[in-house]
């Protein structure tokens, strides 16, 4: 069916959750700044309360780091917030569906991943800042150029946003990934073992070094865990045209764009 | 941030990448490939927990894997790390604890399937995503070191297998079998990614072979490799186990052998040329994929030493084969509920019984499609010269479907079904491979849906999984039950063992579970770390 109604309808998919015929909007709305602002005061005021006002997660799990969103389409995102997802907290929300749509639009924003925007730095440059004048490569790696004490940025364009890799870059201590926070371990031995700590709890922990090395520390053999506290990695220092490079060249990342190397 | 560097030798357990030379003695502490070993003998020479103490194992950790429900891989344990795989994601756990190191997610993979687990090689740990990407990581940070595609899963192929890598190179298949595809193995480069060579299971036209198909357009013949082979490294080949030609239960157009669906494909590791091959199921219509695992032993037959592959078929007959040449030695049923054959002719060709084939009103032919032993791995003592094999007695009332066979559409070409009044029962079961015969037999009442396999170990012990989900102990010489611990879900992965920090273990995946057990110890105080 077809239809000329607003939002330049196209397609009705049968939705056997929602039980009705769902009209889903045009791609180009949902990502549409108009249907993303819309959406976010909609989501401020409905989903705030468990999601957060920016949706990176409080009582209900964070939106923003597209391991939840990214595995929906956009009609079961809409049913998820339509009906509720049942067996969990998440109720449905009986809104009218253009107010849903929209709020499908801010959430998918939330997680819209770098490699699908825009950007207008120049890649090749923004090469040669990760690989030479930035640093970066000093502890990242991409396709196995590169160090390994911070994150690995081979998929980095698939799975953060643009706002998420500014950030990191201009402000890495506003948040540290997970498993990549500074330690300093000194042992009952009296030796120090200094570096990232993958993991730690009251039991065990595990610290890689900068040369790379594992060390998987029983608790009783620790005397003292001292963490940073802080993110090893400086703020860019870098000229604005050149973070604009770094950035297109970040959002290219991806480990999907390759296809087989050679074919028979 | 610059980072100051003290070394700590002692508590740095995993710095050692596994060498070739490594991976070839393997299992010792470590286990490095899916079966332990190249063989498949899946034998470990631990026997801190052994028979006379395996009474007092207890679990140790589990580490709940996110979002799984049929957990597949066999652990791979390089020094105090243990790499586990889910559909499209490894994990990388501290074997002695079950804390997360890292995790790599492939989210963005087509499709979502059950995966077998890693392989290790140097420093790079390879898997492959249910779209059939081959992907290389680093071992101790996760990062990815390249990932290379390697079959379209557009055209009917999925992926799950555990690679085998040897040298310095890395060896897949496919899964497909069931829609119509060309299964294929293929070996990459381990620091490149780029392919080397490839083995089509089912010749092209004009292709040695392709004569065994009739008029069937060979492109979507099936012959599946969804499990890894096993590899002897004195002959440098590999043998590789292939599945059912497409559609699985067709007996229309495809009249032949329809090589090399059903067989044994025994491969050069530096060329992918076949040395030679055996086939289990000429022209197959039950489904019958032979993934079983050859298992590669040199043991005694008849006064001399040989080179043997022993394989227990789905068919429900255990083979005896020269991995030298592939001569056929022999074969001899492993189950009771058995009536499609009576026998094997010199050359190893079923000697099948008239009117056992599946027509639109369906058969009752024994063993039943999940077949008499399926994927779930056998082990070897070299001590017993026992081969512990998970057996199914079932039958199924199988059918077929005269429709034309077109492929993309989902066709199978018909089905088996169960028989509601005749159920079956798993026995692990400990054959002679000199006869064929059955030593012991230890049975599993459950209602026969596991796909559980087992390991041996020196300390006289067989650890495997059950069909009411335990993970059992026997001995290994008359199969006495030692030990049992109820996990609670459907076991769909074998047993390993290694050790780690000095203690040995045993884990296993168990539904969306990874367990591992020990000898209970007193647990001491840990004091709070400030």
């Amino acid at each position: 069916m077809r239809t000329t109604v607003p939002l330049l309808i196209l397609f009705v998919a049968h939705f056997p959750a929602a039980g009705v015929d769902v009209v889903v909007p045009d791609a180009d709305y949902l990502t549409s700044a108009e249907a993303v602002v819309a959406g976010q005061k909609l989501f401020a005021a409905a989903c705030g309360a468990c999601h957060g006002r920016s949706g990176e997660g409080a009582r209900g799990p964070n939106l923003a780091d597209g391991g939840l969103i990214r595995r929906l389409n956009n009609t079961r995102l809409f049913a998820s917030i339509k009906n509720g997802v049942p067996g969990t907290d998440m109720p449905g929300f009986p809104m009218a569906d253009a107010k849903i749509w929209q709020i499908v639009a801010f959430v998918r924003s939330l997680s819209s991943p770098a490699i699908e925007a825009r950007l207008e730095g120049d890649v090749p440059r923004g090469s040669a800042v990760f690989f030479g004048a930035g640093g970066c490569s000093g502890c990242h790696s991409i396709r196995g150029r590169g160090a390994s004490l911070g994150p690995d940025l081979s998929n980095a364009g698939a799975v953060m946003t643009v706002k998420q890799m500014r950030e990191s870059l201009t402000d890495p201590g506003a948040r540290i990934a997970a498993g990549f926070g500074g330690v300093s371990v000194r042992l009952k031995s009296g030796e120090m073992v200094e570096g990232i700590a993958k993991n730690r709890n009251n039991y065990s922990l595990q610290v890689l070094d900068s040369k790379g090395m594992m060390h998987l520390f029983d608790a009783r053999d620790v005397d003292s865990v001292r963490e940073s506290g802080k993110s090893p990695m400086p703020p860019a220092r870098l000229k604005a045209e050149e973070l604009g490079d770094l950035l297109a060249f970040l959002s290219k990342q991806s480990v999907r764009t390759e296809a087989g190397r050679k074919r028979r | 941030m610059r980072i100051a560097l003290i070394l700590l030798a002692s508590v740095c357990l995993a710095q050692q990448a596994p060498r070739y030379e490594d991976v070839m003695a393997s299992p010792g502490k470590n286990w490095l490939t899916y079966h332990g070993d190249y063989r498949a003998t899946r034998h470990s020479p631990l026997r801190q927990i052994n028979a006379g103490n395996v009474a007092s194992v207890v679990p140790k950790w589990t580490y709940h894997v996110d979002g799984a429900t049929k957990l597949e891989a066999s652990p791979i344990v390089v020094d105090g790390l243990m790499y586990v795989t889910n559909s499209n994601e490894v994990t990388a756990l501290d074997a002695r604890t079950g804390r997360r190191v890292w995790r790599y997610r492939e989210a963005n993979a087509k499709l979502s399937s059950v995966n077998r687990g890693v392989a290790v090689m140097g420093e790079r740990v390879f898997f492959v995503t249910s779209d059939c990407h081959l992907v290389a990581l680093h071992r101790i940070t996760g990062a990815l070191l390249w990932n290379s595609r390697y079959a379209n899963s557009e055209e009917n192929y999925f992926c799950t297998l555990a690679p085998l890598a040897v040298k310095d190179r890395v060896m897949v298949g496919v899964g497909g079998g069931e829609r119509g595809m060309r299964g294929f193995v293929a070996a990459f480069s381990g620091s490149t990614g780029e392919e080397l060579w490839r083995f089509n299971t089912v010749p092209k036209a004009g292709e040695p072979g392709a004569d065994t198909w009739d008029k069937f357009n060979t492109d979507w013949g099936g012959g599946g490799t969804w499990m890894n082979g096993t590899y002897d490294p004195e002959l440098n080949l590999v043998y590789w186990p292939t599945g059912n030609p497409w559609p699985d239960y067709y007996t229309g157009e495809r009249r032949g052998d329809n090589l090399y669906t059903c067989s044994v494909v025994a491969l050069d590791v530096n060329t992918g040329k076949l040395r030679w091959y055996f086939q289990f199921m000429p022209g197959d219509y039950h489904d019958w994929d032979s993934q079983s695992i050859p298992v590669l032993v040199d043991a005694d037959w008849k006064g001399k030493t040989r080179k043997l592959l022993l394989h227990p078929n789905r068919n429900g007959w255990f083979y005896v084969i020269d991995r030298v040449t592939g001569e056929f030695l022999n074969a001899t049923p492993f189950v009771d509920r058995m009536n499609w054959a009576k026998g094997m002719d010199a050359k190893g060709r079923p000697i099948e019984i008239p009117g056992l084939v599946p027509n639109a009103n369906g058969v009752k032919i024994c063993p039943s499609v999940r077949g008499a032993s399926n994927w779930m791995s056998p082990s070897w003592n070299p001590d017993t010269k026992l081969l512990y094999v998970p057996t199914l007695e079932q039958c199924d009332v199988y059918s077929t479907s005269s429709q034309k066979a077109e492929s993309m559409l989902g066709f199978s070409g018909g089905g088996g079904e169960g028989i509601p009044s005749e159920p079956g029962q798993f026995y692990l079961r400990a054959i002679d491979y000199r006869t064929g015969k059955r030593v012991w037999e230890y049975p599993m009442p459950g209602p026969g849906t596991m796909w559980a396999g087992t390991v041996s170990t020196a300390g006289g012990v067989v650890f495997f999984g059950d069909d009411d989900g335990n993970l059992v102990a026997v001995d290994a010489t008359q199969g006495k039950h030692l030990w049992h611990y109820a996990m609670g879900q459907k076991l769909t992965a074998s047993p390993v063992t290694f050790e780690a920090g000095g203690k040995q273990y045993v884990a296993i995946s168990a539904g969306s579970e990874i367990y591992a057990f020990g000898l209970f110890e007193p647990v001491k105080p840990v004091p709070v770390i400030r």
